[in-house]
């Protein structure tokens, strides 16, 4: 039975190339209304995820289901209702903006072709740059009229493929800001590797690595179901070693910081009993100089960095 | 939709100067080229006996000789024209604006060839000035002119169905121009090919598939059934294999 709620479904979905996999066997879904944030390393298969969702390549095995209709590349009637904005847009670099955005327009069929191109270049603060060719404009503009060719024809669901990446802070926070106004009118599915990013605007997330999904659901669910125990920040001089601290719990480092003359260790207990002033008391007493002692409550880059480093 | 795309790829040629330079550069070569065949006839009819002379045929030597020296031409400026024509946008990753569009493959190839085809026309149309003088010299001949018109367009035709072809083929343009090069090239020394072989059928299959024997015929005026099934086979074969190359789920 199709579910109303979820606009997208992949399930058990593969993607072979010739001697290597791409993605394997990955299935998650995407509710309705939600920013579903998707994150994985470089290579993890966010690009080719993305893809096949958004109707580009096919998969070799599993069904992909956008609206209960399934998606191929040779189905046409779902064309219109998917945006995508790829990692490298489909830019002609010698059309003008405005002529760009309203023959992309113009190919998904669209009837008010200008009023719709003016109203997403007042949005996208594109007017400005309306009649410069694309090749001459700068980074940020470049990736707002790939974004503008993804929303023109009003596609009810959005595959926005890391939309801030390389974009000078200023362009980045006004295009966070335009995604998340955007999301109130559709689903969209956003991938980045800036994890506090995706904890900002993202309510549900799915997390890739090596071609395989590690966790998928709600963003509180899965801070919940990660929640490691006790995760402290020990900094102690950076010429001297972390010492087993296996005596008060089972425990892991997810990654180290160095901070000027300091090394910060992110340790994580698996008990979440308060062992912090044991902990400070056995370092100084072993002569380590002890710079920082924090209790982090779990973010998601240490639930991120924790799945990421699991052996496949 | 392919008016769309058509009209998108006619702004793309003449935005840039490639368009300009062609046209400018095909004038010259034939204008040189009118040129000399007009002053050779001349001097020729000049040395010889009256009684001879009326043998020359000015068709022949001057009109014929030109319409084949521009099909000749075409052998360096369409894979000119058509070599960026898909190689770039798979370079530039552009064909996704495409494919996450409802046009379909067949839009794309029919309207990207007739932009490449009206470049032709573009080109040819500054060659009109020719037939006017040769209209002035007195030879009124308005079918000759046109079907050697039509011998040309028809060529051309097949050439940029060939280079688009081979330019869906590869993300490099100058492969694809190379390949459409030798491609064309190929449907010449096929009719060779005929002409060297004793084996009658044989010979009669090369010259068939080969598309000089059917430009002659055309340059002519003697248009036969047969070369138009040529040209149409030929132009949909490629168009089906340039539709196939592409293919969505070749990926």
């Amino acid at each position: 039975m199709v579910n109303k709620d979820k606009i997208l479904v992949v399930d058990g979905v593969s993607k072979e190339y010739p001697g290597r996999s791409a993605v394997t066997d990955i299935s998650f879904e995407v509710t309705k209304g939600s920013i579903h944030g998707f994150l994985g390393p470089n290579g993890a298969g966010k690009s080719t995820t993305m893809k096949m969702i958004a109707g580009l390549i096919p998969s070799t095995s599993g069904t992909i289901t956008l609206h209960g209709e399934k998606v191929d590349p040779l189905n046409l009637e779902l064309k219109n209702a998917v945006g995508f904005l790829p990692e490298n847009p489909p830019l002609y670099m010698d059309m003008k903006v405005e002529d760009y955005l309203k023959y992309v327009a113009r190919l998904h069929g669209m009837k008010n072709i200008s009023q719709q191109t003016e109203k997403v270049m007042t949005e996208l603060s594109l007017l400005e740059v309306r009649k410069r060719l694309i090749g001459n404009l700068s980074k940020g503009f470049k990736q707002r009229v790939g974004l503008a060719q993804a929303i023109i024809y009003e596609a009810p669901f959005l595959i926005l493929d890391e939309p801030t990446n390389g974009l000078d802070p200023q362009t980045v926070f006004e295009l966070r800001e335009f995604i998340k106004r955007l999301s109130l009118e559709k689903t969209i599915l956003f991938s980045s590797h800036v994890l506090s990013e995706v904890e900002q605007i993202c309510d549900h997330i799915t997390i890739i690595h090596n071609g395989r999904i590690r966790a998928t659901g709600d963003l509180h669910e899965i801070h919940r179901k990660f929640k490691q125990g006790l995760v402290i920040t020990l900094g102690i001089a950076i010429d001297e070693t972390m010492p087993d601290l296996s005596r008060f719990g089972n425990y892991h480092t997810t990654h180290v910081t160095d901070l000027g003359g300091e090394r910060q260790y992110h340790v994580v207990f698996e008990d979440d009993k308060d062992c912090r002033a044991e902990v400070g008391r056995f370092l100084i007493s072993e002569g380590f100089h002890l710079y920082t002692m924090q209790v982090e409550s779990p973010e998601l880059e240490d639930i991120f960095l924790h799945l990421t480093e699991q052996k496949t | 939709m392919i008016w769309s795309i058509w009209k998108k790829e006619i702004q793309s040629y003449f935005s840039s100067p490639l368009a300009y330079v062609l046209i400018g550069l095909f004038s010259l070569i034939t204008g040189v080229m009118f040129f000399n065949l007009l002053v050779t006839y001349s001097d020729g009819i000049q040395a010889l006996p009256p009684e001879m002379s009326q043998q020359v045929s000015f068709v022949e030597e001057v009109v014929l000789r030109l319409f084949a020296n521009i099909n000749f031409l075409f052998l360096f400026f369409i894979p000119l024209i058509t070599m960026k024509l898909f190689s770039e946008e798979r370079r530039l990753d552009t064909l996704d604006l495409y494919w996450l569009s409802p046009v379909r493959e067949w839009q794309l190839v029919i309207a990207k060839g007739l932009a490449a085809f009206f470049l032709i026309v573009a080109m040819l149309f500054v060659t009109i000035l020719y037939p006017l003088i040769i209209w002035g010299i007195g030879l009124k001949d308005f079918s000759l002119l046109s079907t050697a018109y039509l011998s040309v367009l028809l060529n051309a035709s097949c050439y940029i169905s060939l280079g688009l072809f081979f330019s869906s083929l590869s993300g490099n343009q100058i492969i694809a121009a190379l390949l459409s090069i030798l491609g064309v090239m190929f449907l010449w020394m096929i009719t060779w090919g005929g002409h060297l072989n004793s084996n009658y059928m044989v010979a009669e299959i090369f010259t068939y598939i080969g598309i000089t024997s059917h430009f002659e015929r055309i340059l002519r005026g003697l248009i036969g059934t047969q070369d138009i099934i040529y040209y149409l086979s030929f132009l949909f074969l490629f168009s089906v294999l340039t539709v196939k190359s592409l293919g969505r789920r070749n990926w």
